[in-house]
């Protein structure tokens, strides 16, 4: 893509320009922080003006014909339930969601907190009264709105399993561990908190300054809004090297940075070694169907970093993409990300659905970032959350949070473990009652 | 040579077309256990058995392979692939006490020590009359065998897991066991 124009902004101003823009011509974003002070760079979609609704029986060549139809990048979300349909355990639960989404837009922002620079991009001529109406504003960004809580929430947070069922859920899954049937398996609770007039892009914002993570997502769809926090890449494709990096192992730590003794804990801890281990080989697998012989590989193994006051170990697997195959036959044949579902996989996607009374929509699902056959970049959706507007100034803020059971595991630890993912959605929730 | 590699809809079959790929310069051909005959693998030189969840008595479609008067096919399985061979020769497979998923660990074979990955939750708990053990862990779990008078091997542990040490040297090696030189 090509610069139209720049101007110079403070990364505050950038954000205020996008909240202007998300409500006055519709934006879509992909947010990450920079070093060392984790002030915000993004990329967004503006003025989204085609659109691709996905269906269970939408196919990976579907997809490429909407997204490599022309030279713009696609932005979007594919939901959990778009996997198991192509696994062939489709589940019968009701979702709030389609089962994804994709997006073009009349103009797509990029910002550098480093140079303080912002850039309108497209790949050709953006239609002008768009590209003036943004230019305008980013040339004078409004002052931002009187600060005021982005959302209040009303009530108890209700979740789909409370914790003896949860626990119950646990040791149901060990016995199938031991039966053979898994040989570890993700299991989540989903939470609902209720609003009472919530703007969720300033609630995403306020998220971000709070729990910097590196792939926070922001897409609308009707009356949702789509929020990721989340800190785990998917897959990442550029000029076909891939890259996928699953987090599995997860330890509590509140002071940053962490003492040193608790990541040797980490990553010494043979429990979680296994847990990771065996998503790194999950993953080679789901990514060799679309990669030449012999090209993957495990570059790192046991990385530890620190997000959301806890401490977490993910690897880096690579491999070359087949020169026949393109970024969505990747997608296609890792879907849903490995790391959240288990393993084997497809046996264990139908015991998570037979456990879990909740349908997962777009968690563990993953928001794209789609810049050609063989580019691009994606994440987990884990930390994220889905904002539904009923329409007469309330809503329901949902979101999941789960723990790789294993042979190993204690039930009371995999909940606390599931709680520490959602708390920080559970603290917000408390302080904006 | 035509190598037939069937999924027991495992998550590691992948690695495992890699590894036999990278070895022997061919493309296996791969196909899912819900589509796999015992026809069809007559027509491969050599048929390599997935590993996958569950017991070997969940996957039926194989027990023709290993009929007295089955013809000679060379087999190789992996993991409950090892299982599939042993069960349906009449040997016995049951729970592991203390399942064991995503460990690497140092076992003797064939004269050298070397790091294997094991992911398994049943084992073959006694070998069918005609298999040789080969190999097993320091506890005494079988790790490898083979049939003393019919083309069959298999490993317990997996040699296409980024845990195992040297995996391509037990492909070259059930490949020397199992096929005509």
């Amino acid at each position: 893509m090509r610069s139209i124009c720049s101007f110079p902004l403070e990364p505050e101003a950038a954000l205020d320009l996008l909240a202007v823009l998300e409500q006055d011509v519709g934006v879509d974003a992909f947010l990450a922080p920079a070093p060392p002070d984790n002030e915000p760079g993004f990329l967004a979609g503006a003025g989204p003006d085609r659109e691709l609704s996905v269906t269970l029986d939408t196919g990976p060549e579907e997809l490429a014909a909407f997204a490599f139809a022309d030279e713009r990048p696609t932005l979007g979300w594919l939901a959990y339930e778009w996997g198991l349909s192509r696994l062939g355990a489709a589940t019968a639960k009701p979702c709030a969601l389609p089962p994804g989404l994709l997006r073009k837009y009349g103009l797509y922002l990029s910002y550098s907190p480093g140079e303080r620079r912002l850039d309108l991009l497209h790949p050709g001529e953006p239609e002008p009264e768009l590209r003036d109406r943004v230019a305008r504003l980013a040339a004078n960004v409004p002052p931002p709105a009187p600060p005021r809580a982005p959302a209040r929430f009303a009530g108890a947070v209700p979740q789909s399993l409370e914790r003896a069922d949860f626990e119950r859920g646990v040791e149901q899954v060990l016995e199938r561990i031991r039966a053979g049937d898994t040989y570890q398996l993700n299991l989540s609770i989903e939470f609902t908190a209720h609003t009472l007039g919530c703007d969720p892009f300033a609630l995403w914002r306020l998220l971000f300054r709070r729990y910097p993570a590196a792939h926070y997502a922001f897409f609308r769809h009707g009356a949702h809004a789509l929020l990721s926090t989340s800190p785990e890449r998917f897959l990442r494709v550029k000029g076909g090297e891939v890259l996928s990096q699953p987090i599995k192992g997860t330890l509590k730590s509140a002071r940053s940075p962490a003492p040193q003794a608790l990541v040797e804990t980490l990553r010494n801890s043979p429990k979680e070694d296994a847990e990771l281990s065996m998503i790194v080989d999950l993953v080679r697998n789901d990514i060799s169907g679309s990669c030449s012989y012999g090209s993957v590989r495990v570059p790192a193994h046991k990385s530890v970093f620190q997000v959301d006051d806890l401490l977490q170990m993910h690897s880096d697997v690579t491999g070359l993409l087949r020169p026949d195959r393109h970024v969505f036959d990747l997608l296609a044949e890792a879907f849903p990300p490995g790391s959240v579902t288990g393993c084997p996989k497809k046996r264990s996607v139908r015991i998570i659905d037979s456990l879990e009374p909740h349908s997962r929509g777009i968690y563990c699902g993953a928001f794209l970032m789609i810049m050609g056959p063989r580019d691009m970049d994606s994440c987990v959706a884990i930390r994220t959350a889905r904002h539904e507007d009923s329409g007469d100034g309330g809503g329901r803020l949902v979101f999941c949070a789960g723990s790789g059971i294993v042979a190993e595991s204690d039930a009371s630890n995999e909940y606390h473990e599931t709680l520490a993912k959602a708390a920080k959605f559970l603290r917000l929730i408390e302080e904006l009652q | 040579m035509r190598l037939l590699l069937v999924d027991n809809e495992d998550s590691f079959t992948r690695n495992l077309e890699h590894l036999l790929a990278t070895v022997t310069g061919l493309t296996p051909a791969l196909v899912p256990y819900s589509g796999f005959t015992p026809e069809a693998a007559h027509a491969a030189d050599l048929l390599v058995i997935s590993p996958g969840p569950g017991h070997p008595r969940e996957y039926p479609a194989y027990l023709p392979l290993f009929a007295p008067d089955a013809p000679r096919l060379p087999i190789l399985g992996i993991c409950l692939g090892m299982q599939i061979i042993n069960h349906a020769l009449g040997g016995e497979v049951a729970r592991l006490p203390g399942c064991v998923h995503g460990r690497a660990e140092a076992i003797d074979f064939s004269g050298r020590r070397v790091r294997v990955a094991r992911y398994h939750s049943l084992s073959c708990t006694s070998l069918a009359p005609g298999l040789v053990l080969d190999a097993a862990t320091d506890a005494g779990v079988p790790m490898a065998a083979h049939h003393r008078d019919r083309p069959l091997a298999g490993y317990q542990f997996h040699p296409e897991s980024f845990l195992t040490e040297a995996p391509e040297a037990f492909i070259l090696h059930a490949l020397h066991l199992l096929l005509p030189a």
